[in-house]
């Protein structure tokens, strides 16, 4: 009956891991040759390979796992969903009815571990909940600001003999999609920003979620505003557009800073405005009159910036109702443009090339040549996510993927694996150092077995890089257990997996390596063997102001 | 901002069911809020209670609070009554000595029965009136006493 439910819900895809509590499910799952099963290596792969899945595209991402330590493996994976607002179900086996409470053998309160970290989840006991659970679970998780959903299934209902249920109609009073809505600042909005002298546009998830880019881009275009993204807002404008501003943040560009620091309105739009993006909230765009704040969820109103004009509604539906208010610009803002060239011109990107070791950047330039504007990339986290997010060079949006709110090491190679499942069309390239990449490296078995075409791009320096960087700037300079040094030689582990591998030293022979990676049909792993002092910059030192962001040293 | 400012009271109706105190409490605690008092009982609508919450905000804007709990699915409505016109009634009951009794029905208490250990009384009022209630018997040596928390309704216009 759960099979039978999750066709209707239109799923292909599950990534799951049998065990004692959820095999019943298992028992059935040949019946139901619609619903392709993934075996995972590890529950925690198999959450960010439905977070994977999910991101690229669209459709939630269904996990299965059993009770007791199978659930709380989910529990990283789940809390990596929901801070960045993806759509995932995960449905867990739990000891039988009868014996909850009890401290059965592999029993544990998975609503109660996870209930902070999932958008909604269902304790299920009876078997005549089951059909309206599942229907509105996967209501809720793609509706709204998405999420993940938990359904925690009792074993003794899973095998509960019942008649074939059609769900019922959706009515979920605690839970109104419409009922927060507010628009009613959206003519204010717009002749804020079109009245500005120095206007900042902000673009985060939110618009990529409602694939509002068109929008965005109309709203800009029309409103002569400068458009800046968080780190998860990739994509949502392209970098070569007149207009952007590339990444904001404590990461973000120098030129993106500068104008966040000196705008008179700032319009964020489809994000959170978290510590990332302030960096110390008090000085945050400390020019501003007016904050616009546009965001699907009315709670982060004012969490952690006083907006000045509020729309509380999905970024397509805000800057729909905006536009048609532009009116005529301020006449100041040639004056603007030229001030933000400027800063960029005097803040560029930029690394040492030839000191010797072969540099990340080398790697992610050639990499995102070949990808196109097409391909998805898959970042890790820690100063690859950086990298991959400061080169990025697409004029389309929706395919760039990383674990920003959560900064889950360990996301990339199960997620790239997920987002090649839901986007077999596109190639996928996972990004990760290698302290992440073994977290989750048994995934590599799935890739294989299914013949995959994800390209690893391994940065390898040798050490937790950004946790080197920060000591070394913020910490007094004391390294203190960074070093992997003793790690597996990649080739050979690739190569015991079964997957074709590389090593890289030198920057003649990226190119090489990255032809080889191409023309091979599956799974491909490069081991850069990348400078083991290159950093990451800008960056804002932790407690200071956007203001006081570092850039690369001259060498 | 004082903790005056910081206190909101809130009137809140749920599905009644076993994950929403759980929620409640854990979204109260992971947003870094603290409940000074809480009472729950059976609403008009089967299947959903109300819940009257006092709620420090902590560190957040004091509107979080709701908009928090509103994105709840077990919560259906919440209505902020912090400073309105309100009917705020809280109940305490206490065990005292025989000799206090007829001073504390003369200010309102009934006597709910009369043992060889003490006599226990009711007393039903607005917070600060409980309150001076509480501290009269403390001054005569009350036996035990245990108290509500606030139980509250919009004033009719």
């Amino acid at each position: 009956m759960i099979l039978e439910a999750l066709e209707r819900e239109g799923v292909e895809y599950i990534f799951g891991y049998p065990g004692g509590a959820n095999l019943p499910i298992y028992q059935h799952l040949p019946e139901h040759p619609k619903l392709k099963h993934i075996l995972v290596r590890h529950e925690q792969g198999a959450a960010h390979m439905a977070d994977g899945y999910a991101r690229a595209c669209g459709k939630p991402g269904v996990v299965f796992a059993t009770s007791g330590p199978g659930a709380l493996n989910l529990v990283t994976g789940l809390c990596t969903a929901y801070m960045d607002s993806v759509p995932m179900i995960a449905i867990t086996g739990q000891v039988n009815s009868t014996q909850v409470g009890r401290d059965a053998f592999q029993e544990s309160d998975v609503i109660g571990a996870t209930s902070s970290v999932t958008k909604h989840s269902y304790l299920v006991t009876s078997i005549d909940q089951l059909p309206r659970v599942i229907h509105e679970a996967f209501h809720i998780a793609t509706t709204g600001r998405p999420g993940p959903v938990l359904i925690d299934i009792c074993k003794d209902v899973q095998m509960a003999d019942a008649e074939r249920i059609t769900p019922e109609r959706l009515e979920i009073p605690g839970y109104q999609l419409n009922g927060h809505v507010n628009l009613d600042g959206a003519m204010a909005a717009a002749q804020a920003v079109a009245n500005a002298e120095r206007p900042v546009i902000l673009a985060g998830h939110g618009v990529l979620l409602s694939h509002a880019e068109p929008q965005l881009r109309e709203f800009a275009e029309k409103a002569g505003a400068p458009v800046g993204t968080t780190l998860l807002g990739i994509g949502a404008f392209p970098v070569n557009h007149p207009l952007s501003l590339h990444m904001t943040g404590f990461m973000g560009t120098g030129w993106n800073l500068k104008a966040v620091q000196n705008a008179d309105v700032l319009m964020m739009v489809g994000m959170r405005v978290d510590d990332r993006v302030t960096a110390r909230l008090a000085d945050f765009a400390p020019k501003v009159k007016t904050f616009i704040h546009i965001d699907i969820d009315g709670s982060e109103m004012g969490k952690n910036v006083r907006p000045h004009i509020e729309l509380v509604a999905d970024a397509k539906n805000a800057l729909e109702t905006m536009t048609p208010h532009i009116g005529e610009l301020h006449e100041g803002r040639g004056k603007w443009f030229s001030q933000i060239d400027a800063w960029r011109e005097e803040h560029p990107l930029k690394y040492t090339h030839s000191n010797g070791h072969l540099q990340p950047q080398d790697v992610l330039i050639d990499m995102y040549k070949r990808c196109r504007s097409e391909a998805i990339v898959v970042a890790d986290v820690g100063q690859n996510q950086i990298w991959a997010a400061l080169w990025w060079n697409y004029d389309r949006p929706g395919l760039f993927l990383n674990s920003g709110g959560s900064g889950t090491m360990g996301f990339a190679l199960p997620a790239a694996i997920g987002a090649k499942f839901g986007r077999p069309d596109l190639p996928v390239w996972c990004v990760a150092g290698e302290g992440g990449f073994v977290m989750t490296a048994q995934e590599l078995s799935v890739a294989v077995e299914h013949k995959l075409d994800v390209k690893i791009v391994l940065l390898n320096n040798f050490s937790l890089g950004m946790v080197r960087q920060f000591q070394d700037d913020f910490y007094g300079g004391v390294r203190s257990q960074v070093d992997l040094t003793h790690m597996p030689d990649f080739v050979k582990l690739a190569d015991a997996y079964g997957l074709p591998a590389v090593r890289v030293d030198k920057f003649e022979e990226i190119g090489p390596a990255m032809d080889a990676a191409e023309r091979t049909k599956g799974p491909f792993l490069i081991d850069f063997r990348i400078d083991p002092e290159a950093n990451v910059y800008p960056i804002v030192p932790l407690g200071k102001s956007l203001n006081d962001f570092w850039e690369a040293p001259d060498k | 901002m004082s903790e005056r400012e910081r206190v909101r009271v809130l009137s809140v109706l749920v599905e009644d069911g076993p994950n929403t105190l759980s929620k409640i409490s854990g979204l109260i605690r992971r947003r870094g809020f603290h409940v000074r008092s809480i009472s729950v009982g059976p609403s008009r609508q089967a299947g959903r209670s109300r819940m009257t919450l006092t709620v420090d905000s902590g560190h957040a804007e004091t509107d979080q609070v709701r908009k928090q709990l509103e994105r709840l699915v077990e919560v259906i409505e919440v209505e902020d009554v912090t400073g309105e016109e309100v009917h705020s009634r809280e109940l305490v009951v206490a065990k005292v000595a025989p000799s206090q009794v007829a001073g504390l029905v003369e200010r309102g208490a009934k006597v709910l029965n009369t043992g060889a250990d003490g006599t226990t009384v009711e007393f039903a009022g607005e917070g600060k009136d409980v309150g001076d209630f509480i501290n009269e018997l403390m001054q005569h040596g009350v036996v035990d006493v245990a108290r509500s928390g606030p139980v509250v309704m919009r004033r009719t216009a």
